[in-house]
């Protein structure tokens, strides 16, 4: 039975984190807005998906130059509030490498990728989004390909394609050193409409 | 003896805990940072190779990226601190316009000069894939740190390599 200095050098120790990713997926909902998050951790990485109102997104892109038409695609597109973060610690960590073309999407029996910023930048026209509108979603959308090292965190959106309410499975993967890593997100639930609410 | 050695172990443990989400990523080759050429929100005409010979700690952000507010208090306080020592701290916004700005900074003053990116073609030339990033460019020019995601710019550990790097 170790003594008080030693208990606490067994407890520091017990309590480092894991080597090895084994996913787990806490949830949260905000008081102030009722908003709905996912946190999924596993080894060195940690993805945050935080519900997003089509009213949140609506307000977001009428303010950029975007048509009517675009606006509603984008707000109905089932958008998360999304933050991934490598928090392994520097120096000993390697980086986490994330492609989004690789995630999918389980919904309604059917498996697919989830909706990227490169595709909907190409379709649009003029007058779908102005030069300035583009800029937002480039810069407003989650990076399709990015590497983080220790520290290193993205915030963004990330977009899945489906009606608001519905509910889906999401197949994350990532890269970590010469590992490759993948893992669900299980019971995501988009943010209803505000018909929904009221 | 014992118990202040467990302490010293604890204490270094803490620090490297605290310390593990807050780094400054030195970035290997120093390649020579892309010049640019931007106007402030006042009107004064910044060059990124007029600074040659200072530290120049430069930081891509815009209005609605919620961790690029989160990070303006620090970065004022690291401002404070670091501007007497041959540091320069600018913020380039991306794709916003004066108007915006104005109103933004009424909740969250900047004391550092805000340059205008409007058209986002000097973010293009940086290696920048999510905001806000900060890049910190040595005296030589060479692109030294970077920072992906917000940061508490305040903190010791942060200000020392900024400090090595200016002297």
């Amino acid at each position: 039975m170790p003594g008080k200095p030693g208990l606490v050098l067994v407890l520091l120790i017990a309590l480092q984190p894991a080597m090895a990713p084994g996913g787990e997926v806490t949830h949260s909902a905000s008081e102030r807005n009722g908003l709905r998050g996912w946190n999924f951790t596993a080894g060195d990485i940690r993805i945050e998906l935080i519900q997003r109102l089509p009213d949140q997104t609506r307000a977001l892109f009428m303010k950029h130059g975007f048509s009517r038409e675009v606006i509603e695609q984008l707000a109905l597109s089932c958008m998360f509030q999304t933050i991934i973060r490598n928090t392994g610690k520097s120096g000993s960590a390697a980086p986490v490498s994330i492609d989004l073309t690789r995630w999918r999407l389980h919904h309604a029996g059917e498996t697919g990728p989830i909706l990227l910023k490169e595709p909907l930048l190409a379709a649009w026209s003029d007058s779908d989004a102005s030069p300035e509108a583009k800029l937002v979603v480039r810069w407003g959308m989650f990076p399709t390909q990015q590497d983080y090292l220790p520290g290193d965190y993205n915030w963004g959106l990330t977009a899945y394609g489906i009606a608001p309410g519905e509910q889906f499975d999401l197949e994350v993967s990532w890269q970590q050193g010469d590992q490759s890593y993948h893992d669900t997100i299980r019971d995501i639930v988009c943010a209803p409409d505000v018909d929904k609410l009221l | 003896m014992k118990c202040r050695l467990v302490l010293l172990l604890v204490g270094l443990l803490l620090q490297q805990a605290l310390l593990a989400d807050q780094t400054l990523t030195a970035i290997p080759g120093r390649v020579i940072a892309p010049d640019f050429e931007l106007v402030d929100t006042e009107g004064a005409m910044h060059r990124l190779s007029d600074y040659r010979g200072k530290t120049v700690i430069i930081n891509f952000w815009t209005t609605w990226c919620p961790p690029c507010r989160e990070e303006i208090p620090s970065m004022n306080r690291a401002w404070a601190e670091l501007g007497d020592e041959n540091v320069v701290m600018l913020g380039i916004n991306m794709g916003e316009d004066e108007d915006t700005i104005f109103v933004f900074t009424a909740d969250y003053p900047a004391d550092f000069p805000l340059l205008l990116d409007r058209d986002g073609a000097v973010i293009a030339h940086w290696p920048v894939k999510g905001l806000p990033t900060t890049y910190v460019v040595a005296p030589d020019g060479t692109l030294a740190y970077r920072a992906i995601g917000g940061r508490e710019w305040d903190e010791p550990a942060f200000m020392e390599q900024i400090r090595a790097l200016a002297k």
